[in-house]
C-alpha cells in the first residue's frame, strides 16, 4: 500500500514531464520522413499520378543527377512557408553533396500556400524569377479551378525543363576525393609521424616518441583524428624503438614499419566509418547531401 | 626488461601530454573562427544582393508611380547608407560599428517595405513582369539573408562558447588573442524575419 501511494505520484510526476517535453518542440510541424520522391500527407494525388511523378522524376535523376521532390502537406499549423519549405529541404538534403542540385515543391493545401525551394546548385537556372513564374504561370492557375494532380504535374514538369542540362550524372556516386578524405589524412599522418619518429628515436629514446606524436597530430586533420593519429604514432614508435633497441633483433626494426601502417590503417577505418555514407539504404530514395540558402520563389492561390 | 618498462611509461606519459594539450582547442578554434569569417562574408554578400537589386526596381516603380517621390527617395537614401558602410573584418570586432551596420540594413529593410506597400496600389504596375521578376528576386534574397544570418548566428555562437568555456578560453585569450564577436540580437532578428509582404 505504501510503495503503491509512492508509486501513483512519480507516475503522475513522469507522465507531466513527458508531456512537457513532447509538447515543446510540437511548435513547430516536425519534418516529415522521406518515405519517396512524392510525400501526399494531404492526400489529393490519386496513386496513378503519383507514380508517373515518381518515375519521371527518378529517371530525371538517373540523367542529370537532379534530386526534385515534392512535399503536399494539408496545413502548416502557423509556421511561415519558408521556415517550413527550408527546414524539409535541409532536413532531406535533397541534391548531391558539393553540386547541391536539388528542388522542393511544397504545398500546403489548407493555407492556399505554394513554394519551390531551389539548392544552392541550381539557383542559376531556376532563379527566383523563373521559379515565381511556374507557380504564377503552371500552378496556381490550376490550383484555382481545383485540379491539384494537373498543376503538381505541370509544375513539375517545368521545374524539370528549366533544370534540365545543368548538371550530369556521374558514372558513379561521387566519392570523396583523397584531399578531403579524413580516413586517408589520418593514415598519411600516421605514416609520417611513425617513419620520421622511428628515425629519430635512434638519436634519443624520447626524442622519437614525442616527433612521432606531434608530426601525426599536426598532419591530421581536425582535432578528433588529429588526437587519434597522435595518439598512434607515439605508442607505435615507444613500442618499436623499445622493441627494436631492446630486442636488438634487425628484423624487428624493419618489419616494424609495415605493421605499423597496417595497424593505424584498420583503425583508422574503424575511425572514420561514421562520418561518410550519405547515400541510405539501397533502392530507397534518399537525400545526397545537398545544401538549401533560401532561394525560390512562394505563391498562393 | 626495466628499461622497455619505464619507456612503455614513458609513452603512456606523452599519450596523455598529447591528450591533454589537445584539449586547449587551439585547432578547433582557429577552424571554427575561419568558419565564422565564412558565414559572415556570405550575410555581407547576400545584403550586397539585395542592394544592387534596387535601383532597377526604383526605376521601374518609377514608370508608374513617379509621384510616389518621398517613398522612393526614402529607399534610394536608404540604400546609400547602408553600402557606405564599409564591411571589414574590422566590423566584426567593433560592437559600435557593428550595430550601425545593422540598423542601416533594417533602415533598408523598412523602407522596401514601405515601397512594396505603396505598389499594391498600382495595379498596372503589379502586372508588369519585370516588377513582378524583381520582386520575386527581393523576396529570396530576403530569404537568403535570413538563412545566412542563421547560419552566421550558430557559428558565432559555437565561437563565442569556446571562447569562455574552461580551458579553452585560456587559449583564445593568451596563445591567439582572440575575443567574442559580436552577434545579431534577438530584436533585430524579429524585424528582419519579417519579410516584406509579397503577393502575387
Amino acid at each position: 500500500m505504501r510503495l503503491m501511494s509512492l508509486v501513483r505520484p512519480a507516475v503522475l510526476i513522469a507522465g507531466l514531464w513527458l508531456a512537457l517535453m513532447g509538447g515543446l518542440p510540437a511548435e513547430a510541424l516536425d519534418v516529415p520522413p522521406l518515405t519517396g520522391r512524392i510525400v501526399d500527407l494531404a492526400g489529393v494525388l490519386p496513386p496513378a499520378v503519383a507514380e508517373q511523378l515518381s518515375a519521371d522524376l527518378q529517371a530525371h535523376e538517373a540523367k542529370t543527377s537532379n534530386q526534385v521532390a515534392v512535399l503536399i502537406v494539408p496545413s502548416l499549423e502557423g509556421e511561415p512557408l519558408f521556415d517550413l519549405s527550408h527546414r524539409v529541404a535541409t532536413t532531406w538534403k535533397l541534391g548531391r553533396k558539393g553540386t547541391d542540385n536539388g528542388a522542393l515543391l511544397l504545398i500546403a493545401i489548407k493555407d492556399r500556400k505554394v513554394r519551390v525551394e531551389v539548392g544552392y546548385g541550381l539557383e542559376g537556372v531556376l532563379t527566383d524569377a523563373r521559379s515565381a513564374q511556374i507557380i504564377r504561370n503552371e500552378i496556381v492557375p490550376r490550383f484555382r479551378t481545383g485540379d491539384f494532380p494537373g498543376g503538381i504535374t505541370a509544375g513539375v514538369q517545368a521545374i524539370l525543363k528549366t533544370i534540365e542540362g545543368t548538371y550530369s550524372a556521374p558514372e558513379r556516386p561521387a566519392t570523396s576525393s583523397p584531399s578531403s578524405d579524413p580516413f586517408g589524412n589520418v593514415v598519411f599522418a600516421v605514416i609520417l609521424g611513425v617513419v620520421i619518429g622511428l628515425l629519430l628515436s635512434r638519436m634519443h629514446r624520447l626524442l622519437g616518441p614525442v616527433a612521432a606524436g606531434g608530426l601525426s597530430f599536426l598532419a591530421a586533420p581536425w582535432v578528433v583524428p588529429a588526437l587519434f593519429a597522435g595518439a598512434v604514432s607515439v605508442a607505435l614508435v615507444s613500442l618499436l624503438s623499445a622493441l627494436g633497441q631492446g630486442g636488438g633483433s634487425g628484423r624487428g626494426r624493419s618489419g616494424s614499419p609495415f605493421d605499423g601502417t597496417w595497424f593505424s590503417t584498420q583503425n583508422g577505418g574503424w575511425g572514420s566509418g561514421g562520418i561518410g555514407g550519405s547515400f541510405g539504404g539501397s533502392g530507397g530514395f534518399s537525400g545526397g547531401g545537398g545544401d538549401f540558402g533560401g532561394g525560390g520563389a512562394s505563391g498562393d492561390w | 626488461m626495466v628499461t622497455s618498462v619505464t619507456r612503455l611509461m614513458g609513452a603512456i606519459l606523452l599519450l596523455t601530454g598529447v591528450l591533454t594539450l589537445s584539449g586547449c582547442g587551439y585547432n578547433d578554434l582557429q577552424g571554427l573562427e575561419e568558419d565564422t569569417k565564412a558565414a559572415w562574408s556570405e550575410v555581407i554578400n547576400q545584403y550586397q544582393r539585395r542592394a544592387d537589386l534596387i535601383p532597377n526596381l526604383v526605376n521601374t516603380v518609377k514608370g508608374y508611380a513617379a509621384h510616389e517621390k518621398e517613398t522612393l527617395e526614402n529607399v534610394v537614401q536608404a540604400r546609400a547608407k547602408a553600402t557606405s558602410i564599409q564591411v571589414t573584418p574590422e566590423l566584426l570586432r567593433d560592437e559600435g560599428a557593428f550595430k550601425k551596420f545593422q540598423e542601416a540594413q533594417q533602415g533598408l529593410s523598412s523602407a522596401l517595405g514601405r515601397l512594396l506597400a505603396v505598389a499594391e496600389n498600382y495595379p498596372n504596375l503589379k502586372a508588369d513582369q519585370n516588377f513582378r521578376d524583381l520582386q520575386s528576386q527581393l523576396e529570396g534574397t530576403e530569404n537568403r539573408i535570413t538563412v545566412a544570418r542563421k547560419r552566421y548566428i550558430d557559428k558565432v555562437a559555437e565561437f563565442n562558447k569556446m571562447v569562455r568555456y574552461f580551458p579553452t578560453n585560456l587559449t583564445a585569450k593568451f596563445l591567439l588573442h582572440m575575443e567574442e564577436k559580436p552577434n545579431f540580437t534577438v530584436a533585430d532578428e524579429k524585424a528582419v524575419a519579417k519579410p516584406p509582404e509579397v503577393k502575387f
